[in-house]
């Protein structure tokens, strides 16, 4: 069994590229790899938001992010600089900025351009999308 | 360790991938990566000296490459072709970069352990 | 040997003119999203002729292309992650 690091610069909804990015780590879990962590960079970070909502008949790729964390344990990090510049913060973000409002919470967390770095050292294989 | 190249394919300005294709090659260095930078085709427009991103509200990161070398990023490659395409000679540019063939290009790409395109 | 994944069509982004010219002898490339459009195009059928190339099953069929793509090798997620482990690494560009 092998260990992936899956790096997400395609925004959700906007990019087909995060769909896929799903697709491929839910299928990398079932056939029983591991997802030393999902890296969400550039654009990426715009599948974290909680107020992402699409009507209720059409896919929602951040909820499918997130019930892939409560089945798999996978950690959903973001690059907290590419997600400040588009919008995308936490409680903690919007406290330092003086801003009443956050669109991200858990299971995503906010973390820095060395975790994906570290996540390539450590993982086999990363896959870019 | 591991050996990360870092591809720079579009133009700068227009989009972020190249200062957060810059961002990342940084940050690896730091971490005791093997990084090495690759420009081709409209990534080879990152080169032009005299840049002036703020004019369009962007950040000036083109003036970062010159820290390369404080990272210790000593592969630094562009394509001979791309650079012909439009016609850079080495005195525009706003660093100095080793002038390689494709096929060199295709070598570096097998030999690292990761690449990354921005 | 490494395996290149394209996510835009030829006629979109300079990605795949890109890899083209970057690839190595041996390595492959799997489309995916627009990537699998480039697939219709005579000019892209030649210069893809003598390349091992794959094409993602989910974007090929969402587009209507599972005939027309039919002599193409079509492979789904389980395949893409076994493919991505047999090559040295994945080049997304």
């Amino acid at each position: 069994m092998s260990k992936f690091i899956i790096q997400v610069n395609g925004a959700a909804y906007a990019s087909s590229a995060s769909y896929n990015a799903y697709r491929f780590a839910k299928a990398a879990l079932e056939s029983g790899h591991e997802i030393e962590r999902v890296f969400f960079y550039q654009d990426g970070v715009l599948n974290t938001s909680t107020l992402n909502s699409p009507a209720s008949d059409e896919f929602d790729l951040t909820k499918a992010w997130v019930s892939l964390n409560k089945k798999y344990s996978v950690q959903l990090v973001n690059c907290v600089s590419a997600a400040l510049r588009r919008g995308i913060l936490s409680q903690n973000e919007a406290k330092e900025n003086q801003l009443d409002h956050w669109n991200m919470e858990e299971p995503f967390e906010m973390g820095g351009l060395g975790e994906l770095v570290t996540g390539i050292e450590a993982a086999d294989r990363v896959v870019s999308f | 360790m591991k050996k990360v190249a870092i591809v720079f394919r579009r133009a700068p300005h227009g989009s972020p991938h190249g200062r957060e294709a810059l961002d990342l090659a940084l940050l690896s260095a730091s971490f005791e990566q093997e990084v090495s930078l690759i420009f081709v085709d409209d990534g080879v427009l990152n080169l032009i000296k005299d840049q002036q991103p703020e004019r369009v509200g962007a950040k000036d990161y083109i003036s970062t490459f010159g820290a390369l070398p404080l990272y210790d990023v000593d592969t630094v490659l562009a394509c001979e072709e791309s650079l012909l395409e439009y016609d850079l000679e080495p005195t525009e540019l706003t660093i100095e970069v080793e002038k390689v063939s494709p096929s060199m290009i295709t070598e570096q790409l097998t030999q690292v352990d990761e690449v990354l395109v921005f | 040997m490494n395996l290149h994944h394209i996510q835009t069509s030829a006629k979109q982004d300079n990605a795949l003119a890109c890899c083209l010219k970057y690839m190595g002898k041996q390595d492959a490339i799997l489309l995916s999203g627009n990537g699998v459009n480039s697939l219709l195009l005579p000019e892209w059928q030649e210069r893809l002729a003598d390349i091992r190339v794959m094409a993602l099953k989910g974007d090929v069929e969402a587009r209507g292309l599972s005939q027309r793509l039919g002599h193409y090798t079509v492979i789904d997620y389980d395949t893409f992650v076994q493919e991505s482990l047999k090559h040295d690494k994945v080049i997304t560009w």
